[in-house]
């Protein structure tokens, strides 16, 4: 299993808690009460690879980083950033200057993370405000060719969705999942003349103590 | 016992936790945390109303602020700066930069005399960035038994964060580490050792572990030094006693009191084998100030509200309104809790900060692999009072970081030097300690030893060179070829009213007003800015995370009532891939076991083969 970090973007109130609420609900709904309360929340997705030559099944595993509102006065901490492999950058599409606040979060992840492998893809939310009936039209602020123009220019992925119908959502981390599949096989690929790296040094990943931690003060 | 007045935890006040209340023995151990944002939209502006303001984001700032979030109090925690961490902070070269002219300015209060070197390898489109690096202000360890780990893995903070292990604790002597390559080796099992030696040793360190236990052997001694402890109870020898007291229990001076001594010690042996064969562990990246960004970001999941850049401007503690420099106000109905560097103008209430820390760091472009064990990237490095040529009555402790903690990029390293000494002594023994240390490593990973692996050499005139590298015992002669190349060199001196390596004293944070009307020396000063407000203590020299727990609990006694909620969170989704790996979790139990059972063994000290996995073992004896 592939595993990748995810951060969310975007100004409050464009509704990038409700992007991940309406995924991780709605994918998996036998995972949502395992994922409460996480440090982040994980879900994962099942991707094809029809490229090799057996086709296989890939399923890849999103720890999902909320901004936990620490975006709102622009107090995101470097470790929100750091290893981020994919960016979910949000905008409301009701909301005329929500994808000018969108291109400087692009900017300062451009800023925060150096590598250039990050997968970001732009979200113009709330197109269940938008219906194509043509009587409510005028509530769309932002036209999709506006901001599929700067997603090209940017080498961002796009699409626009609803968290609120689920619309489009599953679509955006299938496609995510894909990319950042493909980015992961051709770095596999180069690497392998170039691991000899020596001195790796060995994570301890904590585990949990035994319940009769005698330092534990909390016991 | 929760005290009845106890304000409801965030998670009994959650919808959900109503549909179980009626059931409550069966949910004793769930609390379904709150998860920011996700279940409830966030509010659009700061609040003006909070329980608690919390000014300053280092290391006991923001445990507060996690544990009190945790426990439903709605939270204002504030930075002036523009990054976290505060005095525990990890910043870039830049931002040192930045740092270092703003405590030239006494824009930080409890810092000054900070001086920095910095070479032109370092900036835009140069061979390094300023972001390459991660430099701490107070570079700290863990050890693998504390109350902090358990604070890190209770409240998963640990899942932001990546650690390593640092296994290699040098002690300097003689003009030389090169013995004390390794822990496992060289501190219990010297070949030079005699078999009374190894037997008083070993006698200490069955009593050590259960010290607490045995007041009769230690009471006598109470105001005594641990030095002389050791001398006179367990007739050990000076190597071994700078040993314990230095390198294992890493206290400053040969005065520490044998109480505070005997803790020190215990802790590093009960941390060994909690993980693995090692008692301490670092995190990557940065270490305390990515510690303080996890629990901060813990707050923030919790609910407590994020703002830099800001500072305070005054409280009032009759209309509990906070007014910010910004203009912006806060009402807060409980606490204001503030580091001295986040003080406001005006302020008058910041206690004593009598104590000093001089601290060095230096970034170095070498690896120094040498020092580190096979597989890890750092290393501690103690300087006994007297093995310096500055004659320091005081120890300096250097911590090591190479580039695998992904705080520096390949090829270098940082070298934290620190000292509770005072004054121009502290500059003579911190430049004296550099010193020391820019030879060893110069001769250990001298390019003349690998490419010519001939002790003689001719030289192109012929004539045959002897390499006095190698065959110099000592390297007093020893005359560099070459000099270690300085990225960076800072120093500073920094006050706290801790003193060196013991824990903060409740009493500094009686400026408050249920104390003021018991306590004259903290009432209310017409025109100070900062009546009202208990000032945190800055960090103190210590080396580890010991005292930030302590710190942090004294302070939520004072605001909630009691401590007995303290990280009192249970999540419900259990990872069941956390569970320990093999039996190292016991690995410490059977280690005392070990020391306990076998009695008359330890002729085979020292002998046995040198498997690091073997030590738990060799310590038998």
């Amino acid at each position: 299993m592939l595993q990748f970090k995810l951060v969310l973007l975007g100004d409050s109130s464009v509704g990038k808690s409700s992007i991940v609420n309406r995924f991780v609900k709605d994918s998996f709904d036998e995972f949502r009460e395992s994922t409460i309360g996480a440090a982040f929340l994980s879900q994962t997705v099942t991707i094809n690879d029809n490229d090799s030559d057996v086709a296989q099944e890939i399923t890849v595993k999103f720890e999902i980083w909320d901004t936990a509102g620490q975006e709102r006065y622009k107090s995101l901490a470097p470790m929100y950033y750091r290893n981020a492999n994919a960016a979910l950058v949000v905008y409301d599409i009701t909301q005329a200057d929500s994808l000018e606040k969108a291109r400087s979060w692009v900017q300062e992840l451009k800023n925060k993370v150096d590598d250039d492998s990050l997968v970001i893809y732009l979200v113009g939310n709330k197109i269940d405000l938008v219906s194509n009936n043509n009587d409510d039209q005028d509530k769309r602020a932002v036209e999709r060719s506006v901001a599929e123009t700067y997603a090209e220019e940017n080498n961002l992925l796009f699409s626009e969705v609803s968290a609120k119908t689920g619309e489009g959502i599953k679509q955006v981390f299938q496609s995510i999942a894909e990319n950042l599949y493909q980015i992961r096989k051709k770095q596999d690929t180069t690497n392998i003349n170039s691991t000899q790296r020596g001195n790796a040094p060995v994570d301890i990943h904590l585990q949990r103590p035994s319940t009769n931690d005698s330092t534990s003060c909390c016991s | 016992m929760l005290s009845p007045e106890r304000r409801t935890s965030m998670a009994e006040r959650r919808p959900s936790f109503a549909n179980f209340s009626g059931n409550s023995n069966h949910i004793d151990t769930l609390m379904v945390p709150h998860l920011a944002g996700i279940e409830d939209p966030l509010p659009e502006t700061t609040p003006e109303k909070v329980d608690v303001l919390i000014a300053g984001t280092g290391l006991v700032e923001s445990v507060l602020a996690a544990a009190l979030a945790w426990q439903g109090s709605t939270v204002l925690h504030v930075d002036c700066n523009d990054y976290y961490g505060d005095s525990a902070a990890t910043l870039t070269v830049d931002q040192i930069k930045n740092w270092v002219n703003r405590v030239n300015n006494n824009d930080i209060i409890s810092y000054n005399n900070a001086k920095l070197y910095l070479s032109k390898s370092i900036g835009p489109s140069c061979k390094y960035a300023s972001r390459d690096f991660g430099i701490d202000l107070s570079p700290k360890i863990l050890f693998a038994k504390s109350d902090l780990l358990s604070i890190l893995v209770k409240s998963r903070v640990h899942q932001y964060l990546e650690f390593q292990s640092l296994s290699t604790f040098h002690t300097y002597e003689n003009d030389s580490f090169e013995k004390l390559t390794n822990t496992k080796q060289d501190i219990f099992t010297d070949q030079n050792l005699s078999l009374m030696t190894k037997r008083n040793l070993m006698k200490f360190l069955k009593f050590v572990l259960n010290w607490e236990e045995m007041p009769e052997i230690w009471q006598p001694y109470a105001d005594k030094s641990i030095t002389q402890f050791l001398f006179d109870k367990f007739k050990l020898d000076k190597p071994q006693v700078f040993e314990l007291v230095f390198s294992i229990g890493l206290c400053c001076s040969i005065d520490t009191k044998v109480p505070l001594a005997l803790h020190r010690i215990r802790r590093y042996l009960i941390s060994y084998d909690v993980y693995g064969p090692f008692p301490v562990l670092y995190s990557k990246y940065g270490g305390a100030g990515e510690v303080s960004q996890g629990f901060c970001r813990s707050a923030a999941v919790a609910g407590a509200t994020y703002k830099l850049n800001e500072k305070l401007y005054s409280y009032n503690p009759t209309t509990q309104v906070a007014t910010f420099t910004d203009g912006s106000k806060v009402t807060v109905t409980e606490k204001i809790i503030m580091s001295p560097t986040q003080a406001p103008e005006g302020n008058q209430h910041i206690p004593d900060q009598k104590y000093e820390a001089n601290r060095m760091v230096c970034l170095v472009e070498k690896d120094c692999k040498e020092w580190f064990s096979e597989d890890e990237s750092a290393a501690v490095v103690v300087f006994p009072p007297g093995s310096l040529k500055s004659g320091n009555k005081h120890v300096v402790q250097t911590l090591i970081l190479g580039a695998g903690s992904e705080c520096c990029p390949q090829g270098t390293s940082i070298w934290y030097l620190s000292t509770t000494e005072s004054g121009v002594r502290a500059e003579m023994d911190l430049d004296a300690a550099l010193e020391a240390l820019e030879i060893s490593i110069v001769r250990e990973s001298s390019n003349d030893i690998t490419e010519n692996n001939d002790i003689v050499k001719i030289s192109e005139d012929g004539r045959p060179i002897v390499n006095s590298v190698r065959l110099g015992q000592s390297f007093k002669e020893y005359i560099p070829r070459e000099s270690v190349q300085h990225l960076m060199k800072l120093s500073y001196t920094q006050y706290t009213s801790t003193p060196p390596f013991d824990v903060v004293n409740p009493a500094l944070f009686d400026n408050d007003e249920l104390n003021n009307r018991a306590n004259s020396v903290n009432k209310f000063i017409p025109n100070a800015s900062d009546n009202g407000i208990i000032y945190t203590a800055m960090p103190s020299s210590e080396i580890s995370y010991d005292e930030v727990v302590t710190a942090a609990k004294v302070l939520y006694e004072k605001i909630v009532g009691s401590d007995d909620d303290f990280f009192d969170v249970d999540f419900e989704d259990e990872d069941n891939d956390t569970v320990p790996q093999g039996a190292s979790v016991n690995g410490a139990i059977s280690y005392e076991n070990a020391i306990d059972d076998d009695d008359d063994d330890d002729v085979d000290m020292g002998i046995r083969g040198d498997d690091s996995n073997e030590f738990v073992g060799q310590m038998e004896i």
